[in-house]
């Protein structure tokens, strides 16, 4: 290997390994450094005389998470005297979801994804059910477990 | 690599002509001190890639400026470090451009047919400094409020403009949040533009009319 061989791939490996430092670097700084495990939280919804007795009630909230007080909701059902909570999140996308009380279903306005009363996937875009979430009931209110 | 170098280079042709001013022989004249052009170059893409880093977490607002500058020296990973290249990068790129300028006053390579770019090299440096003087705002702390309000006053002394200028300057009658974003718009966008734009200038004419005592 003679002298301009030799210089020529020395500035190649130089440059190469300063570019890839440089990135490793960038990658390293910009990647989120606040990403935590969320834990579950129940937030008052609803007395518990108001749970319905048949059918779905669209309930608003609010909720805190990292000091902020945010708006959400949920759909309280019973359905079958079976009592559940389903979160509005779209699992296509998304979108949070309608309860459509005469087609008794509940649609997504974004891409048109429908579900049963239960959840269930009717049509439309969505991989899975609507999400159920937890609930306690105590001291005579209804508690909504969320991830925050 | 080279393969897809060669790929791209055989449709866009970018290397046939460059390689004549990349590979010819330099005068036995030239010494190291025509590398303090290169290096204040070479400070100013640190600049360019640390400054566009920051700008991922810095937040120009009177409110929150101060607590972004905070958390990316604690919090973010590595963010003390990319701020500290910024720092540095940004008081060396000025030493090393004045060190440039003397170079080129001591060998006289000012004079013609180089007199144009002896106004562009000017024109960096006011730039660089302008930049300075933006970028030092931006922590918004003490140090930073006190600065911009003497450095902007100083162009409020200016006979009948002044008063004009002070208030362009400072985007109100005050240093405050007007000011703030101004400067960091100047800061991150202007400014950077311009100094790309002027340095192909110099480059340009460097490669145009060669290297003063070299070839």
């Amino acid at each position: 290997m003679n002298r301009r061989a030799f210089l020529s791939t020395a500035i190649k490996v130089f440059f190469t390994t300063a570019g890839i430092i440089t990135g490793t670097i960038a990658l390293l700084f910009s990647y989120p450094f606040k990403i935590k495990k969320r834990a579950v939280k129940y937030f008052p919804v609803m007395d518990e005389a108001e749970i319905p007795r048949r059918g779905v009630k669209t309930v608003t909230f609010k909720y805190k998470r990292q000091n902020r007080v945010l708006n959400t909701r949920a759909f309280v059902v019973n359905h079958n005297d079976i009592v559940y909570v389903l979160s509005p999140v779209c699992t296509h996308l998304g979108c949070l979801v309608n309860w459509h009380r005469r087609k008794h279903e509940f649609l997504c306005p974004c891409h048109g994804g429908r579900y049963d009363i239960e959840g269930k996937v009717l049509g439309g875009p969505p991989p899975a059910p609507l999400t159920r979430l937890p609930y306690r009931v105590s001291e005579g209110k209804l508690y909504i477990g969320l991830k925050v | 690599m080279g393969r897809i170098f060669d790929w791209i280079d055989s449709r866009f042709g970018v290397k046939a002509p460059h390689s004549r001013f990349l590979q010819r022989p330099l005068s036995e004249r030239i010494n190291y001190l025509y590398c303090l052009g290169g290096v204040a170059f070479v400070l100013f893409l640190c600049l360019v890639v640390s400054g566009a880093l920051l700008t991922i977490y810095y937040v120009p607002s009177q409110d929150e400026a101060f607590q972004s500058i905070v958390r990316i020296t604690r919090e973010v990973r590595l963010g003390w470090f990319i701020r500290g290249v910024h720092k540095w990068s940004a008081n060396l790129l000025i030493i090393f451009i004045i060190l440039h300028t003397l170079r080129v006053i001591l060998y006289k390579a000012y004079q013609p047919p180089r007199e144009l770019n002896w106004v562009v090299g000017v024109c960096t440096l006011v730039v660089a400094f302008a930049s300075g003087f933006t970028g030092y705002l931006l922590p918004w702390d003490q140090k930073a409020y006190w600065a911009t309000e003497v450095g902007t006053s100083m162009a409020g002394t200016i006979p009948y403009i002044g008063k004009y200028l002070l208030y362009l300057l400072r985007g109100g009658t005050e240093v405050d949040g007007s000011t703030l974003i101004r400067f960091y718009s100047f800061h991150i966008l202007w400014l950077p533009v311009t100094m790309a734009l002027l340095l192909w200038a110099h480059f340009h004419m460097v490669k145009r009319q060669g290297i003063s005592g070299g070839l």
